[in-house]
């Protein structure tokens, strides 16, 4: 009996526990995704956290990083395939675009350029983001990939390896 | 012994040679020597001595971010390399230039080699490289070297 009591403490120890974790802002498998909030080409202000709810994925980019603007039709392909699925941890998928660039109409053109549907902010402070700071960007292109709560799946994947890790939590 | 030797010399050119075609800072092609990278700390330890003698700092990328750079723009664009290229001639061959990028990897730098390639071409003598290897960022943002504002 005392075994059985102490068992379950310890459990509902540890699980009080990883619940804290994962409202811990930081950037490893696990953590709370830092909130983000940036202005739209129009000026309107999104933050991540207003698409709470969908799977998320947070790509930094920068239309001066030409691996980063090829990507865009790869992730246009994901968008389309993904936006309407449903997940076991969010329904829908989201692309939250951070720009890197310094030079509005050189981001604005690509937009238009690649016809990006998803959302799409910059504060054209170039490396001198404070986003590049929160999520310790080292290069672009970088992502991270996030659940409906806002806790960080992956990160930094792309082509296939993005693909299978969202395609793990669509719904059966 | 001729055949030992052979086989030493065959090993040392094979170094060689792969150690150039890897090395970050400088490709084979490049239009800088090793001697022409100049180190962040170099030139940082230069700013924040204003008895030092100052460089005259391009930034031929997306944003003047060295303190005291001058913002050309991006060197790929033939119009900024055009407005370097004015910058330039007004300068006499011996002054002190140091240019920068700091977008991306060196390897994958659209901007520094038109740049480099036109002091070279302009017979500069005592022109630098910054050596922002990965980028401006890594290299000397989060280095907390000076900044403009």
């Amino acid at each position: 009996m005392k075994n059985l009591i102490l068992t379950t403490v310890l459990l509902v120890f540890c699980s009080s526990l990883s619940a804290i974790y994962a409202q811990v802002p930081g950037l490893e498998k696990g953590n709370k995704a830092p909130e983000i909030s940036l202005p739209d080409p129009n000026g309107k202000e999104i933050s991540l956290s207003s698409l709470k709810g969908k799977l998320v994925l947070i790509d930094f980019w920068a239309t001066w990083c030409s691996p980063c603007v090829e990507e865009q039709t790869d992730l246009a392909r994901l968008f389309t395939k993904f936006k309407n699925s449903g997940f076991t941890n969010g329904k829908g998928f989201e692309i939250y675009g951070v720009s890197l660039d310094a030079k509005k109409p050189n981001w604005e053109n690509v937009v238009r350029s690649k016809k990006i549907s998803w959302v799409q902010v910059s504060d054209l402070k170039f490396w001198k983001s404070p986003v590049a700071k929160t999520y310790n960007i080292q290069e672009l292109p970088f992502n991270v990939l996030i659940d409906g709560k806002g806790i960080i799946l992956a990160k930094n994947l792309h082509g296939i390896d993005l693909e299978k890790a969202i395609s793990k939590y669509l719904t059966k | 012994m001729k055949r030992r030797i052979s086989i030493l010399l065959l090993f040392a050119m094979a170094t060689s040679t792969l150690v150039s075609c890897f090395s970050p800072a400088q490709g084979q092609n490049d239009p800088w020597t090793p001697q022409q990278l100049l180190a962040p700390a170099d030139l940082a330890k230069t700013l924040k001595d204003s008895k030092s003698p100052q460089p005259i700092i391009f930034s031929i990328g997306m944003q003047a971010i060295v303190k005291g750079s001058i913002d050309i723009g991006p060197a790929m664009v033939a119009e900024n390399l055009n407005v370097l290229k004015q910058k330039l001639s007004k300068l006499p061959k011996n002054a002190a230039i140091v240019v920068y990028c700091g977008c991306c990897p060196f390897s994958r730098c659209p901007n520094i080699r038109p740049a480099m390639a036109l002091l070279k071409e302009m017979q500069f003598t005592n022109y630098k490289l910054l050596n922002l290897p990965q980028n401006v960022k890594v290299d000397w943002i989060d280095k907390g070297y000076p900044m403009n504002e």
